[in-house]
Order: structure tokens, then C-alpha cells, then sequence
């Protein structure tokens, strides 16, 4: 679906909710492709976000926000060129195992099934450069869909 | 574990250390702004309202995710402090309902252990900013308890 009179590209609206999203920003968040099928994003490993600091190993809380606001794009990049908000209804990840320190982590989600008031999205995370190797994280999700009118104001 | 963190774990439970040190050798913990409030032996975790932490800028909301991460590190401390022989409680699975939005305010956690076992731990986490009864998430984990350090 890819339409040429768009003024704007799903990697647009993603970098644009990052751009306003702080604590994403503030996180290190960084998106690297924005398709229809989904979207991927990273994340670096960074001294900050250590949740052992005995061993240097990223905290599980940073990994869950940076999995929670790639959902989010993914549903973005499902309703482009619409946009909606859509707030998490509930979240679980499996942490499979502990991310190399020192080492950035790439989250892929896709929203594989979208309804009239909800979205499913699937997310898969790995460590920088093993994409093709066992996750570091997966999780399910569901989001509500908010649609919102010109004015950002929030219609059903 | 290391034998450092054990013994700040011990002095903590004597009275001889500040609980919040235990949090602030976390640096996640110390990102988002974690705070604990001890009453007796009851402890509540406090996300102090911080613009660090919004999420959507236009009601503002906190982010879910902070809220999480909030939430998360909660249970780790918690967990920590129960158990007779401290082992270091790595994350398995987190779930999380979102009930309600996260405004720009407070936000408070406490902990429940379902079960603690020899190597897997169940808990409980409820967030609230308004009143404890209106929780704003909840939260359900497993750890690993583990004896080595990484």
C-alpha cells in the first residue's frame, strides 16, 4: 500500500512519535525500517539502563519500554496512513535469555491482526548482529485503538 | 551474588542501611528515579512524577513502559529483601494490565510473593497514584533465582 500522493512515510510517523515520546527518546530508541508488515528498532546497550550492575546485563524494564513503544509503531505503520492512538490494553515478555553487555538489542514488532477496537502484535527481540539467532526477548501484546480527529482530539 | 551486595542486603534488614542505597546500586532503578518508603516492615516503591518518564505529551501521560520498568524493579527489590538466603531474582516473564491511565503524578507499588520456591519466584505488583483501591496496573512475574551473578 504504497501510496506516492502520502506526503509521509510510515518511517516518518514512527520517528515523529519518537521525536515526541521522551522517555523513548530518552531511552536511546532509535527505528530502523518501518514497513507494512512491521517495524524494527533498537535499542542501545548504555551504562544507565544496566539492571545488574555486578554483571553489566541491560535491565528487563528497559527492554519491556523499548518492546511496549515499538508495538505501538507497529500499529502505526498497520494504520498508515491513518493515525490513531493506541494504548496498551496488556503486555507479557518472555525474557529467553540475558542480552551480552555492551551489546544493542533490535526489537521487531508486527500488529498481525487488527479489529475495530483492538490490535495484536507480536515482538521479537535480539542482540545487535544475531537476528538470525536465538531471541533475547518475545512478547504478545494488545493495544485499544483511539481515532482521533484533525485537532488530535480523541473521537471514539 | 556478590558478597558486598549480601552484606548491604543484611544491613538494610538490621537497620544499619538506608533501603534506598539497595535500590540506587541499580542504574535503571536510579534512570527512572525509583524511591522507597519503608512503614515498619512494609515497604512502598514511588515513581516520583518526572518528565523523563511521559510518555504521551498531549494529556501528559506517563509511559507505560516506565510504569513497568517501575514495577518490575519493585518486585526485584522486594523479592531481594524476602528471601532467608539472598539470591540474585532475574526476570522471566512480566505481565501487565493497563487499567487505567498513568497521569503526570506520583506513582506508588506495592508487592505481593504468591509463592517463593527454591528457584522460582511469584508476584504480585499493583500501581496506584489516586487511591491503592484504583490501581492504574498490575502486574504479574516469575524469577529465576539464581546462586551465580550473571
Amino acid at each position: 500500500m504504497t501510496d506516492s500522493k502520502i506526503p509521509y512515510t510510515r518511517m516518518d510517523v514512527c520517528n515523529r512519535s519518537l521525536e515526541t515520546v521522551k522517555h523513548s527518546r530518552n531511552l536511546g530508541m532509535e527505528v530502523l525500517s518501518a514497513e507494512e508488515e512491521g517495524v524494527r528498532v533498537r535499542l542501545p546497550w548504555r551504562e544507565d539502563l544496566v539492571g545488574n550492575p555486578d554483571t553489566g546485563v541491560l535491565h528487563g524494564g528497559a527492554i519491556f519500554a523499548m518492546m511496549d513503544q515499538a508495538g505501538g509503531m507497529a500499529n502505526s505503520c498497520r494504520l498508515y496512513p491513518n493515525f490513531e492512538i493506541t494504548p496498551t490494553i496488556d503486555f507479557r515478555v518472555d525474557h529467553l535469555h540475558a542480552p551480552t553487555p555492551g551489546k544493542a538489542v533490535v526489537c521487531h514488532a508486527t500488529c498481525y491482526r487488527l479489529t475495530e477496537h483492538v490490535t495484536f502484535v507480536r515482538l521479537t527481540t535480539w542482540e545487535e548482529g544475531k537476528e538470525e539467532g536465538e531471541p533475547v526477548a518475545t512478547a504478545l501484546a494488545t493495544y485499544t485503538r483511539m481515532k482521533i480527529d484533525k485537532n488530535g482530539r480523541v473521537v471514539s | 551474588m556478590t558478597e558486598s551486595l549480601k552484606a548491604l542486603i543484611e544491613a538494610c534488614r538490621q537497620g544499619k542501611a538506608d533501603y534506598q542505597d539497595l535500590m540506587d546500586r541499580v542504574p535503571y532503578a536510579r534512570f527512572l528515579g525509583i524511591e522507597l518508603r519503608v512503614q515498619g516492615e512494609e515497604l512502598t516503591f514511588v515513581l516520583p512524577k518526572n518528565p523523563e518518564n511521559i510518555g504521551n505529551p498531549t494529556l501528559p501521560a506517563l509511559h507505560g513502559g516506565a510504569v513497568a520498568g517501575f514495577m518490575e524493579q519493585a518486585a526485584i527489590i522486594f523479592i531481594l529483601l524476602e528471601m532467608g538466603e539472598p539470591k540474585v531474582p532475574k526476570t522471566i516473564d512480566f505481565t501487565i494490565d493497563y487499567l487505567r491511565a498513568g497521569l503526570f503524578r506520583d506513582t506508588f507499588a506495592e508487592c505481593r510473593i504468591t509463592r517463593l520456591g527454591r528457584r522460582i519466584a511469584n508476584v504480585h505488583i499493583s500501581a496506584w497514584q489516586k487511591r491503592r483501591e484504583e490501581p492504574i496496573t498490575i502486574a504479574r512475574a516469575h524469577f529465576l533465582l539464581s546462586e551465580e551473578n550473571n
